[in-house]
């Protein structure tokens, strides 16, 4: 605690000095980093203080709708959507998104429904995304660090059937070059978004009048769940003005897994085309810099986005979980369940790489400014979080 | 009245949605002992989730849950209205 207290102190000091530099054009482009890595740590604090208090499972959304036909946490989902949707719009329009469509989103191919059908299933199986072990983490849970180790294996796995992958993912990719529904249809990017919104908003406004968007609290420190939605939708907006891209961490496991092998066994490690790619070539908003990244070992800009949010979420659900006397470290559970979450997390893990991105960098990244992977990888997440519940129910928790 | 037995579920460190399953399995098996009053299940579980869940459900199934803090965890009590 007293350690990160520090840092966060440390990154602090860094941007005022940052900011009282900026003038001399010189120190601008090294100097905006801190600041950079102050802006991933809190918005992943944030994240993680209010997904461990308002239960923001995602994982938990697309599972109860098949084993309990619970809607509920769908519906605040949905919320999450088009509030970012409306909010990325708001922003394009004002010019403060100089990166659009965001990074990292590529043509709408059909390994995205393939893989989003492989997450489902591990998803479910690991009782949490990759986000949501994140944070269940922090809150002491053994089993969902179980889950994180399982996706930096996984994406250690996809590093080895990548040069088969590029080819079939190549054959499978349609509409070439275009990346949104608007694109595709050659509109101006708020004609479709305009449809949705217009479509979606009036019925969250019935259901948000009649109640269906609040639950009963039982629980110490609670927050509702459309509050959390609206301001995890807020950290979106944020994210993609100072960073220039929506919360993704994925590519992180990704460079977890190129670090260890390059440590055990860096031969093989050499011989990996995947870890030589960077597919991450993007304006820095901040700065104006070129910047570049991939899953390889290097401390390159992926490492600087992403490792300041997935230290944030644990920390923030931490904080939160301690705050409440409420953090302990759990690891008593059935073994059946341990291999459940290590499955899981390994399918996770293979998923996020076939589609690009894990189901919060689709969900809450893509489908508000209608990617079609997005929409695809949507259409994959259902059938495989049914069968998930299917193989958890007959196998798992008897 | 004094006879009341209640049977207890330490569901802690389980993953998702471990403790809902096992309450609606339990409530299912129980549901005429649970109905009559003789019997109420306890169950203890650190899924903030399920203090919502398992009330739900419960209420549906005409039964009354209370939640209660015990240190880290959270204790469910399932029982006659």
């Amino acid at each position: 605690m007293q350690l990160f207290f520090k840092f966060v102190c440390f990154t602090v000091f860094e941007s005022v000095i940052t900011v009282i530099n900026s003038n001399s054009p010189k120190r601008t482009t090294m100097a905006t980093r801190p600041l950079m890595l102050l802006s991933g740590t809190l918005l992943g604090l944030a994240a993680g203080f209010i997904m461990h208090r308002s239960d923001f499972c995602l994982a938990g959304m697309f599972r109860d709708l098949f084993l309990f036909k619970g809607v509920f946490r769908l519906r605040i989902l949905l919320l999450l959507i088009i509030s970012s949707m409306l909010l990325f719009e708001m922003a394009r329009l004002a010019g403060l998104l100089r990166n659009y469509p965001f990074p990292l989103f590529g043509s709408p191919s059909l390994a995205a429904p393939f893989g989003g059908m492989i997450f489902g299933i591990g998803m479910v199986l690991a009782g949490g995304c990759v986000v949501g072990s994140l944070y269940k983490t922090g809150s002491g849970s053994v089993a969902s660090l179980v889950a994180v180790i399982g996706i930096i294996v996984g994406s250690a796995l996809f590093a080895e059937f990548f040069p088969w992958w590029i080819k079939i993912n190549g054959a499978a990719t349609f509409f070439s070059g275009k990346i949104t529904l608007a694109e595709a249809l050659g509109v101006p990017p708020f004609v479709p978004i305009a449809v949705a919104t217009a479509i979606a908003l009036p019925w969250l406004i019935t259901v948000y009048r009649k109640g269906y968007l609040e639950r009963p609290v039982y629980t110490e420190g609670s927050l509702q769940p459309w509050i959390a939605a609206l301001l995890l939708a807020l950290i979106g907006l944020i994210s993609v003005i100072t960073i220039g891209m929506p919360l993704g961490i994925t590519t992180s496991y990704a460079k977890a897994a190129a670090v260890t092998e390059a440590v055990i066994c860096p031969t093989h490690y050499a011989g990996l085309a995947f870890f030589k790619t960077v597919p991450l070539k993007y304006t820095e908003p901040l700065s104006g810099t070129e910047l570049k990244g991939g899953p390889g070992k290097e401390l390159d800009a992926i490492a600087l986005i992403q490792y300041p949010l997935i230290f944030g979420i644990v920390i923030g659900s931490a904080f939160s979980a301690i705050l409440l006397r409420e953090f302990k470290i759990r690891w008593k559970l059935p073994l059946r369940q341990y291999l459940s979450v290590a499955a899981g997390g390994i399918l996770m893990g293979l998923a996020s790489r076939i589609s690009a991105g894990c189901n919060v960098w689709h969900l809450l990244g893509g489908l508000p400014i209608i990617s079609m992977q997005s929409v695809l990888f949507l259409a994959g997440l259902f059938p495989g979080a049914w069968l998930g519940s299917r193989i958890l129910t007959r196998y798992i928790i008897r | 009245m004094d006879c009341i037995q209640t049977i207890k579920f330490d569901i802690t460190g389980q993953i998702c949605p471990s403790t809902l399953l096992i309450a609606l399995r339990e409530i299912n098996r129980n549901i005429d002992d649970l109905s009559s009053g003789r019997l109420r299940l306890l169950i203890t579980t650190d899924n903030r989730d399920c203090t919502n869940t398992i009330p739900e459900a419960a209420g549906n199934m005409g039964l009354k849950a209370t939640v209660e803090k015990i240190d880290s965890s959270y204790n469910i009590l399932v029982s006659k209205e």
